[in-house]
């Protein structure tokens, strides 16, 4: 089976700023990718290139065998492809961004309803699975507005979820969080790779990176200075700048 | 046996709860206050004009039988003036709501038109307006009634300054939300109905409900035009005729500042409903 993700010789520039440069990956299926890096080393533009949330200037990408070659201009068959490749990722945000106007469920119940055009009934059996599963279902009839940050992003998760993707995208999930609520917002994410889902994780969390992923990509520059797993890396970084990384993690505790 | 605590004999409160009392009567002891105080002045008005002699003051003497005879012609009116104000803010809305999203358009003369709108309608006078679609259109062979000369010179006015309004609202709404909406594979237009437009309006609802108040009373304009039958026009054509005109405009006046209050009501009903989710 070939990969779920492949990115190949991607390019972005922003204006004149030159911040992916010539990346190539690939994440195999149930595989958990972390990235890390210091801010501005396009960690997190390379993950939002992967849903065209940002358009990529060269290169291309490939999501679970529909490939786009970066073009200039767009065309209908262009448009269904990212289309088709946003429907296949599911993507969870530093900031949250549920719906405020909408309930718990309503916003898990978004997705598949609106975008799929699936059966109430049949997505609300759907919606109220997910939530259990990242244990919001007891607040499905609340609103955003009064839920605390870690509740907030578990039901984020639930919603990118309820789309069954075939990998799930997270722009460091825990970084606009209290520190006392990381851990359930971890223990989620946790569970959620250990269901078998396919996971590319931008994140500052170590801890996390070593205990679950299966590999760790450190980005500098607009590079991928350093691919291996998590052992090797934490342990003999090749990269001084990755050494100086990890570093900076451990004595800085963060 | 064991003791009563004072607590059980409900003869003592803690600290916090006689210190929450506290503050809940000062806020209930607020609310009375600016009641009473509105209850005062009113009096006060109807005082100003009822024409008793206080303290060698001489209050304003109304003609209450021109009122108790003439009060039915005048209320004619009222069904004319709220029949305008609805048409024109359904067309106000409409223009409004279509400028705004074209004011977000990259497609350069869409967001043109839609600059341009604002600019000369928000750049002339609204009576020069009502003037013109009434008294300047005929002469190209375009002959409108008096209402619907009215109705289109307040829906385009009133249109250009809401827009201005939809547009702050949908600013308002952030970009994370149309990338969530992105993300989970919405198209463009379902993003606008479903997670965009529904926040906008959130934001929009106080200051359009302004407008739509300002704009009832805006109408009166319309009477100038001298064949729309509404609040104002009823009201002077009665006082002219017989030289009673302080009385004819008070008793307008009266049923526009009802008209509003029932629409400041009606509006602060609609904010609570749509602000759910807001705590």
């Amino acid at each position: 089976m070939g990969p779920v993700v492949k990115i190949s010789n991607l390019d972005k520039y922003f204006g004149l700023l030159h911040v992916l440069k010539n990346i190539s990956v690939e994440v195999r299926s149930r595989e958990v990718v972390c990235l890390i890096g210091r801010s501005g080393s396009g960690k997190s533009t390379l993950l939002r290139c992967i849903n065209f949330l940002e358009e990529p200037s060269r290169g291309s990408i490939e999501v679970d065998g529909i490939q786009i070659n970066i073009q200039n201009g767009t065309t209908r068959e262009h448009r269904q492809s990212i289309h088709d490749i946003r429907l296949k990722t599911g993507m969870v945000f530093q900031e949250f961004n549920l719906f405020p106007h909408m309930s718990v469920l309503e916003n898990v119940l978004e997705g598949p309803v609106t975008v799929k055009g699936m059966d109430r009934v049949e997505a609300n059996a759907l919606a109220e699975e997910s939530l259990d599963s990242v244990g919001m279902l007891f607040k499905k009839d609340e609103y955003p507005a009064r839920l605390s940050g870690g509740q907030k992003q578990r039901v984020a998760i639930a919603r990118a979820l309820t789309m069954q993707p075939r990998v799930m995208l997270f722009d460091e999930p825990t970084s606009a969080l209290d520190p006392e609520l990381i851990g359930e917002v971890l223990n989620v994410m946790k569970k959620v790779a250990k269901d078998g889902m396919t996971m590319l994780v931008v994140t500052h969390e170590m801890g996390f990176a070593r205990e679950v992923a299966d590999r760790v990509l450190v980005m500098a520059d607009g590079e991928i200075i350093e691919d291996s797993k998590p052992n090797n890396l934490f342990n003999k970084p090749k990269d001084p700048r990755t050494k100086a990384l990890i570093d900076r993690y451990r004595t800085g505790g963060g | 046996m064991s003791t009563i605590t004072p607590k059980e004999l409900g003869a003592e409160k803690s600290h916090v709860e006689l210190l929450h009392e506290a503050q809940l009567r000062k806020a209930r002891g607020f609310r009375t206050n600016v009641s009473v105080s509105w209850g005062i002045f009113f009096l006060i008005l109807i005082y100003v004009f009822s024409g008793q002699d206080f303290l060698g003051f001489k209050t304003i003497q109304l003609d209450m039988e021109f009122i108790r005879s003439n009060i039915v012609f005048i209320t004619r009116g009222l069904g004319e003036t709220i029949r305008i104000s609805i048409l024109s803010i359904i067309l106000a809305t409409t223009l409004a709501l279509l400028a705004a999203l074209g004011r977000l358009s990259s497609i350069p003369p869409v967001y043109a038109l839609s600059t341009f709108y604002v600019s000369l309608i928000r750049g002339t006078p609204l009576f020069l307006q009502i003037y013109f679609f009434f008294l300047a259109l005929p002469q190209l062979g375009i002959i409108l009634s008096g209402l619907s000369a009215g109705v289109i010179a307040l829906g385009l006015n009133y249109g250009a300054y809401m827009s201005e309004i939809f547009r702050a609202g949908l600013s308002a709404v952030g970009k994370g939300q149309r990338e969530a909406a992105i993300a989970l594979g919405m198209t463009p237009g379902q993003t606008m109905r479903r997670i965009v437009l529904p926040q906008a309006l959130r934001f929009a609802i106080p200051p359009v409900g302004n407008d739509f108040i300002a704009m009832t009373k805006d109408s009166a304009l319309i009477s100038a035009t001298g064949f729309v039958h509404e609040l104002t026009w009823q009201a002077t054509k009665v006082g002219r005729a017989s030289f009673h005109n302080l009385e004819a405009l008070i008793m307008a006046a009266g049923f526009y500042w009802v008209m509003t209050i029932m629409l400041s009501y009606v509006q602060g009903i609609i904010e609570t409903r749509l602000s759910k989710g807001d705590r």
